[in-house]
Protein backbone atom coordinates (compact mmCIF):
# COMPACT_ATOMS: atom_id res chain seq x y z
CA UNK A 1 0.00 0.00 0.00
CA UNK A 2 1.30 3.43 -0.80
CA UNK A 3 0.37 6.90 0.19
CA UNK A 4 1.39 10.24 -1.14
CA UNK A 5 2.96 13.07 0.79
CA UNK A 6 1.57 15.77 -1.43
CA UNK A 7 -0.92 18.10 0.21
CA UNK A 8 -3.53 20.51 -1.11
CA UNK A 9 -1.91 23.37 -2.97
CA UNK A 10 -2.57 25.85 -0.17
CA UNK A 11 -0.37 23.82 2.18
CA UNK A 12 2.49 23.02 -0.12
CA UNK A 13 5.60 24.60 1.27
CA UNK A 14 7.81 23.68 -1.68
CA UNK A 15 5.71 24.91 -4.60
CA UNK A 16 5.65 28.64 -3.95
CA UNK A 17 6.75 30.65 -6.96
CA UNK A 18 9.49 33.20 -6.43
CA UNK A 19 8.26 36.74 -6.01
CA UNK A 20 9.98 40.10 -6.07
CA UNK A 21 10.54 39.88 -2.32
CA UNK A 22 11.67 36.22 -2.32
CA UNK A 23 14.72 35.79 -4.50
CA UNK A 24 15.44 32.12 -3.73
CA UNK A 25 15.71 29.80 -6.74
CA UNK A 26 12.39 28.37 -7.89
CA UNK A 27 11.56 25.01 -6.36
CA UNK A 28 10.21 21.98 -8.14
CA UNK A 29 7.26 20.06 -6.68
CA UNK A 30 7.67 16.31 -6.55
CA UNK A 31 5.29 13.56 -5.51
CA UNK A 32 6.71 11.08 -3.03
CA UNK A 33 5.01 7.73 -2.50
CA UNK A 34 5.55 5.92 0.79
CA UNK A 35 3.73 3.14 2.56
CA UNK A 36 1.03 4.50 4.85
CA UNK A 37 2.68 3.48 8.13
CA UNK A 38 5.90 5.23 7.26
CA UNK A 39 4.06 8.31 6.04
CA UNK A 40 2.11 8.53 9.32
CA UNK A 41 5.30 8.09 11.32
CA UNK A 42 7.07 10.85 9.40
CA UNK A 43 4.03 13.11 9.80
CA UNK A 44 4.10 12.52 13.56
CA UNK A 45 7.81 13.33 13.75
CA UNK A 46 7.31 16.48 11.70
CA UNK A 47 4.44 17.61 13.95
CA UNK A 48 6.54 16.96 17.03
CA UNK A 49 9.23 19.20 15.56
CA UNK A 50 6.59 21.82 14.74
CA UNK A 51 7.19 21.78 11.03
CA UNK A 52 5.40 20.65 7.91
CA UNK A 53 5.95 17.19 6.51
CA UNK A 54 7.26 18.76 3.31
CA UNK A 55 9.79 20.80 5.26
CA UNK A 56 10.81 17.79 7.31
CA UNK A 57 11.38 15.61 4.23
CA UNK A 58 13.19 18.42 2.39
CA UNK A 59 15.50 18.99 5.35
CA UNK A 60 16.28 15.28 5.62
CA UNK A 61 17.07 15.08 1.91
CA UNK A 62 19.28 18.19 2.01
CA UNK A 63 21.16 16.71 4.95
CA UNK A 64 21.73 13.49 3.02
CA UNK A 65 22.87 15.46 -0.03
CA UNK A 66 25.37 17.42 2.07
CA UNK A 67 26.71 14.18 3.57
CA UNK A 68 27.08 12.67 0.13
CA UNK A 69 28.94 15.72 -1.19
CA UNK A 70 31.21 15.66 1.83
CA UNK A 71 31.95 11.97 1.25
CA UNK A 72 32.82 12.60 -2.36
CA UNK A 73 35.18 15.34 -1.31
CA UNK A 74 37.34 13.44 1.10
CA UNK A 75 39.77 13.87 -1.75
CA UNK A 76 39.40 16.63 -4.33
CA UNK A 77 40.85 15.29 -7.55
CA UNK A 78 41.60 17.52 -10.53
CA UNK A 79 42.18 15.58 -13.73
CA UNK A 80 43.86 17.22 -16.70
CA UNK A 81 42.24 16.56 -20.07
CA UNK A 82 43.80 13.70 -22.00
CA UNK A 83 45.28 11.85 -19.03
CA UNK A 84 44.77 8.11 -18.86
CA UNK A 85 41.93 6.63 -16.85
CA UNK A 86 43.92 3.77 -15.38
CA UNK A 87 47.49 2.81 -14.58
CA UNK A 88 49.22 -0.56 -14.45
CA UNK A 89 51.14 -1.18 -11.21
CA UNK A 90 54.30 -1.96 -13.17
CA UNK A 91 54.17 1.51 -14.75
CA UNK A 92 54.46 3.25 -11.36
CA UNK A 93 57.85 4.94 -11.07
CA UNK A 94 59.97 3.66 -8.23
CA UNK A 95 61.44 6.23 -5.85
CA UNK A 96 65.16 6.24 -5.19
CA UNK A 97 65.98 4.00 -2.22
CA UNK A 98 62.41 2.66 -1.98
CA UNK A 99 62.16 -0.82 -0.48
CA UNK A 100 60.15 -3.54 -2.17
CA UNK A 101 57.53 -3.23 0.57
CA UNK A 102 57.25 0.54 0.22
CA UNK A 103 57.09 0.28 -3.55
CA UNK A 104 54.31 -2.32 -3.40
CA UNK A 105 52.32 -0.11 -1.02
CA UNK A 106 52.74 2.90 -3.30
CA UNK A 107 51.75 0.87 -6.36
CA UNK A 108 48.52 -0.14 -4.60
CA UNK A 109 47.87 3.45 -3.53
CA UNK A 110 48.55 4.71 -7.04
CA UNK A 111 46.03 2.36 -8.61
CA UNK A 112 43.43 3.48 -6.03
CA UNK A 113 44.13 7.17 -6.55
CA UNK A 114 44.04 6.76 -10.30
CA UNK A 115 40.52 5.35 -10.07
CA UNK A 116 39.17 8.54 -8.46
CA UNK A 117 37.37 10.54 -11.13
CA UNK A 118 37.59 14.29 -11.54
CA UNK A 119 35.21 15.48 -8.82
CA UNK A 120 35.68 19.22 -9.20
CA UNK B 1 59.96 13.17 -12.36
CA UNK B 2 60.75 11.24 -9.20
CA UNK B 3 58.17 10.43 -6.52
CA UNK B 4 58.71 12.52 -3.42
CA UNK B 5 59.87 15.56 -5.41
CA UNK B 6 58.76 19.12 -4.74
CA UNK B 7 58.56 21.19 -7.89
CA UNK B 8 56.71 24.12 -9.42
CA UNK B 9 53.35 23.28 -10.94
CA UNK B 10 50.55 25.35 -12.40
CA UNK B 11 47.99 23.75 -10.12
CA UNK B 12 44.42 23.88 -11.44
CA UNK B 13 41.86 26.03 -9.63
CA UNK B 14 38.22 25.40 -8.80
CA UNK B 15 37.29 28.18 -11.24
CA UNK B 16 39.15 26.54 -14.15
CA UNK B 17 39.69 22.95 -13.01
CA UNK B 18 40.90 21.57 -16.32
CA UNK B 19 43.42 24.26 -17.25
CA UNK B 20 46.88 25.07 -15.88
CA UNK B 21 46.32 27.45 -12.98
CA UNK B 22 48.41 29.44 -10.56
CA UNK B 23 52.05 28.59 -9.81
CA UNK B 24 52.46 26.59 -6.61
CA UNK B 25 55.01 24.16 -5.33
CA UNK B 26 53.56 20.69 -5.72
CA UNK B 27 54.54 17.39 -4.16
CA UNK B 28 54.81 14.40 -6.51
CA UNK B 29 53.00 11.66 -4.65
CA UNK B 30 53.31 9.06 -7.35
CA UNK B 31 53.04 8.55 -11.09
CA UNK B 32 54.17 6.93 -14.29
CA UNK B 33 56.87 8.14 -16.68
CA UNK B 34 54.29 10.34 -18.45
CA UNK B 35 51.74 11.36 -15.79
CA UNK B 36 51.91 12.14 -12.09
CA UNK B 37 49.65 12.75 -9.12
CA UNK B 38 50.64 15.99 -7.44
CA UNK B 39 49.49 17.26 -4.05
CA UNK B 40 48.81 20.94 -3.52
CA UNK B 41 50.90 23.07 -1.19
CA UNK B 42 50.40 26.62 -0.01
CA UNK B 43 52.29 28.98 2.25
CA UNK B 44 49.03 30.70 3.23
CA UNK B 45 48.45 30.01 6.91
CA UNK B 46 45.39 28.00 7.87
CA UNK B 47 42.68 30.22 9.42
CA UNK B 48 42.83 30.18 13.20
CA UNK B 49 39.97 28.46 15.07
CA UNK B 50 39.34 26.27 11.99
CA UNK B 51 40.24 22.61 12.42
CA UNK B 52 42.69 21.21 9.92
CA UNK B 53 41.04 18.73 7.56
CA UNK B 54 42.36 15.19 7.37
CA UNK B 55 45.13 14.95 4.84
CA UNK B 56 46.81 18.25 5.70
CA UNK B 57 50.45 18.17 6.82
CA UNK B 58 51.88 21.35 8.33
CA UNK B 59 55.57 22.07 7.64
CA UNK B 60 57.27 24.49 10.00
CA UNK B 61 59.78 27.01 8.72
CA UNK B 62 62.59 24.71 9.88
CA UNK B 63 61.16 21.72 8.06
CA UNK B 64 60.55 23.87 4.99
CA UNK B 65 64.17 25.05 5.04
CA UNK B 66 65.35 21.44 4.93
CA UNK B 67 63.26 21.09 1.77
CA UNK B 68 64.85 24.20 0.20
CA UNK B 69 61.76 26.32 0.82
CA UNK B 70 61.92 29.73 2.41
CA UNK B 71 58.64 29.63 4.37
CA UNK B 72 56.55 27.15 6.30
CA UNK B 73 53.73 25.66 4.28
CA UNK B 74 50.77 23.31 4.24
CA UNK B 75 50.77 20.19 2.11
CA UNK B 76 47.26 19.06 1.22
CA UNK B 77 46.91 15.41 0.33
CA UNK B 78 43.15 15.98 0.14
CA UNK B 79 43.67 18.31 -2.87
CA UNK B 80 45.49 16.48 -5.63
CA UNK B 81 45.76 16.62 -9.40
CA UNK B 82 46.49 14.02 -12.06
CA UNK B 83 48.59 15.82 -14.63
CA UNK B 84 50.65 15.00 -17.72
CA UNK B 85 54.37 15.62 -17.39
CA UNK B 86 54.57 18.54 -19.79
CA UNK B 87 55.86 22.08 -19.62
CA UNK B 88 52.32 23.43 -19.88
CA UNK B 89 51.63 22.12 -16.35
CA UNK B 90 55.19 22.10 -15.00
CA UNK B 91 56.86 25.36 -16.08
CA UNK B 92 60.36 24.13 -15.24
CA UNK B 93 59.89 20.74 -16.87
CA UNK B 94 62.44 21.37 -19.62
CA UNK B 95 65.11 21.99 -16.98
CA UNK B 96 65.06 18.28 -16.12
CA UNK B 97 66.52 17.45 -12.70
CA UNK B 98 67.13 21.15 -12.07
CA UNK B 99 63.36 21.60 -11.85
CA UNK B 100 63.30 19.65 -8.60
CA UNK B 101 63.35 21.94 -5.58
CA UNK B 102 63.86 19.08 -3.12
CA UNK B 103 63.11 15.41 -2.66
CA UNK B 104 61.43 14.37 0.57
CA UNK B 105 63.54 11.91 2.59
CA UNK B 106 62.12 8.39 2.63
CA UNK B 107 60.63 8.60 6.17
CA UNK B 108 58.67 11.69 5.13
CA UNK B 109 57.56 10.01 1.88
CA UNK B 110 56.36 7.09 3.97
CA UNK B 111 54.45 9.39 6.34
CA UNK B 112 52.77 11.21 3.46
CA UNK B 113 51.91 7.95 1.73
CA UNK B 114 50.29 6.67 4.94
CA UNK B 115 48.20 9.84 5.17
CA UNK B 116 47.07 9.39 1.57
CA UNK B 117 46.25 5.72 2.24
CA UNK B 118 44.06 6.76 5.18
CA UNK B 119 42.20 9.26 3.04
CA UNK B 120 41.60 6.66 0.33
CA UNK B 121 40.36 4.17 2.93
CA UNK B 122 38.05 6.76 4.48
CA UNK B 123 36.68 7.73 1.09
CA UNK B 124 36.11 4.10 0.12
CA UNK B 125 34.32 3.38 3.43
CA UNK B 126 32.05 6.40 3.01
CA UNK B 127 31.17 5.49 -0.55
CA UNK B 128 30.35 1.92 0.44
CA UNK B 129 28.29 3.15 3.38
CA UNK B 130 26.27 5.49 1.20
CA UNK B 131 26.04 3.27 -1.85
CA UNK B 132 27.00 4.03 -5.42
Amino acid sequence: MTDTLTKPAAHRGTTARPTATHRQPAKVAITLRLDADRARRLEAIAQAENRSLTNYVETALLRELARREEAERVITMYVAPGTSTSIRPEDVIRAEGETDEDYAARQALTVELWSIPDNT
Amino acid sequence: MVPGAFLRVLFPTSEAPRRPGLPHIGYVLTGSPVEVIVAYTTSQPWPSHTPLPAGVRVFTAEEAARLNQSRGFLLRLDVIARLPLTSSWFPDFDAGEAAIIAVAPMPLQRELRAMAENLVRWRRDLIQMRGP
